[in-house]
């Protein structure tokens, strides 16, 4: 503390917050008004306590009401924009028993994103783009969970300053098998990776220069997965989803994200080209089938 | 510089508020989005004031509008929607704020976490007012936070007392009672008493400023 006249040991013997709730008012009305009045009449201490406090309370109530208020953020705003209008589209009817109403249908299962920032430091990068996902609201379980993930905090620290470009060989829930689905082999394929189970009827494997070299480069960045997701969510009506599996990877031969997801219009995989959720593409969709 | 909820007369033709919860419960799909847009900056402000974390302030907006999202239903109208939406922002504020005060976080091995600092700073005012706004948001994290939370919404977001009471779920003395309090606490903090204050009436630098003062039990607040 740097020259203060008046420290709160200055004042001893003074109750500091009584003589505080006397100054705002708190005890109006109250027999301690009386007796704390009473006390700064004849006490010095408490009459110099009160001198002090009373000016510095008007002082700071000033220089709070003049704190410049800030907008939510841009990204904010917009993801909330987004989950609500998404979620709005869905409704359920209300419970028997219960509430008047319809009940909205979010999911139960919201992502815990503390639970999946905290996740995000040990597994990162490639939870960089899932934690935007999940900060949108929507569910990136499994993803998140894969052992294939678990690491040393060093080795995490290294790979979090990575760029998420020499990411081709980390496991999981998002590959980048280079994989050239079809529409046949989309569900199947996908149900086969997501077990992490090898299969002669998984589809031919693209090397890994060769899946470098196309254009989904745009798709490596959170900020444009989480745009993705979101157009994938909107243009499915189906509500919030929750991403089970992505691969960076190809359909027909195109570069393509696959994403198999889960939402109340039940489980889906999507093939979407590299402009998914950029303005004007929409969720850029190459095939959608649902698994059954 | 206050924001305060949108009155009738400022929205035109366009629906209530009242009337948009409605419209969601019914079924409208766009009805709670348009509340979340008319309300959201005044929630962001008294979360972000009241957390003092960009990130954990961003979460509790969000859990708590998914919250009011679900429950809508539940909304009875016996208070203004705005009040309910706060209330909820603020106990989710509160949540978090309790939960870290229990479970303190353990510093991770990048060093970007302190539970002492906010981990995603505000942007600060123009150069001008930078060492006073940081000075001022300092000494008002330092606050304990229920009374934080009652100043945020009286001191900066300038609702009423009565208001401001309904929204924590407290009586009127004692947001009366935790706003002097905590402005008693920020005038030590900040050196702001009479005869310590600068004689241009603006705060100290920040290195100037009173150390915060000692955080222990609470005398009890008056009802």
């Amino acid at each position: 503390m740097t020259g203060t006249e008046f420290e709160w040991g200055e004042f001893e013997g003074v109750d500091i917050d009584l003589l505080a709730d006397y100054v705002g008012g708190a005890l109006d009305g109250t027999p301690d008004a009386e007796r704390v009045a009473g006390l700064v009449a004849t006490d010095e201490t408490w009459r110099a306590a009160f001198e002090a406090l009373e000016p510095g309370m008007i002082a700071v109530g000033a220089v709070l009401r003049e704190l410049e208020p800030e907008p939510m953020p841009d990204d904010l705003a917009a993801r909330l924009d987004t989950m609500f209008r998404v979620a709005g589209g869905a409704t359920e009817p209300a419970p028997a028993s219960g509430e008047s109403g319809p009940v909205v249908a979010v999911p139960a299962k919201v992502v815990d994103l503390d639970k999946a920032r905290r996740r995000r430091r040990w597994v990162a990068p490639v939870t960089v783009a899932a934690a935007a996902v999940a900060f949108a609201g929507f569910g990136v379980n499994a993803m998140l969970t894969s052992p294939k993930t678990a690491d040393t905090a060093a080795g995490s620290v290294a790979r979090e300053n990575a760029p998420m470009s020499d990411q081709s060989t980390v496991g999981g829930d998002v590959l980048r098998s280079g994989t050239d689905y079809t529409s046949s082999t989309l569900a199947q394929a996908t149900a086969t990776k997501l077990r992490s189970a090898g299969s002669a009827e998984v589809p031919q494997v693209t090397s890994a220069n060769e899946l470098s070299a196309d254009s989904l480069d745009r798709l490596n960045t959170p900020d444009a997965v989480d745009a993705c997701i979101q157009e994938i969510a909107r243009i499915n009506g189906g509500g919030l989803i929750s991403v089970e599996f992505m691969d960076y990877a190809r359909f027909n031969g195109r570069p393509a994200l696959i994403v198999r997801f889960v939402a109340a219009d039940g489980t889906w995989v999507w093939a979407v080209g590299p402009e998914c959720g950029t303005p004007g593409a929409g969720a850029d969709e190459l095939e959608r089938v649902p698994v059954r | 510089m206050t924001f305060r909820g949108v009155s009738p007369g400022d929205l035109g033709d366009a629906p209530s508020d009242a009337e948009l919860i409605r419209a969601h419960v019914d079924g409208d799909p766009e009805a709670f989005a348009e509340l979340v847009r008319r309300h959201r900056d005044r929630l962001w402000a008294v979360a972000l004031r009241t957390v003092g974390d960009r990130e954990e302030a961003a979460d509790a907006v969000q859990d708590a509008l998914l919250n009011a999202h679900r429950n809508a239903a539940k909304f009875r109208g016996e208070a203004a929607v705005t009040t309910w939406l706060h209330r909820i922002v603020v106990n989710a504020c509160l949540d978090r704020l309790r939960r870290k005060q229990a479970h303190p976080t353990v510093p991770l091995p990048d060093g970007n976490r302190d539970d002492d600092r906010p981990t995603g700073p505000e942007p600060v005012a123009p150069v001008a007012d930078q060492d006073t706004v940081l000075v001022v948001r300092d000494a008002l994290a330092a606050l304990p936070f229920e009374q934080r939370a009652a100043i945020v919404l009286v001191d900066v977001q300038g609702y009423g007392v009565a208001e401001a009471a309904e929204m924590l779920g407290v009586a009127e003395g004692t947001i009366k009672s935790r706003c002097a309090r905590g402005r008693a606490r920020m005038a030590m903090t900040l050196g702001y008493l009479r005869g310590n204050q600068n004689g241009d009436g603006t705060v100290p630098s920040r290195s100037d400023a009173a150390s915060p003062l000692p955080t222990g039990v609470e005398r009890r607040e008056p009802r």
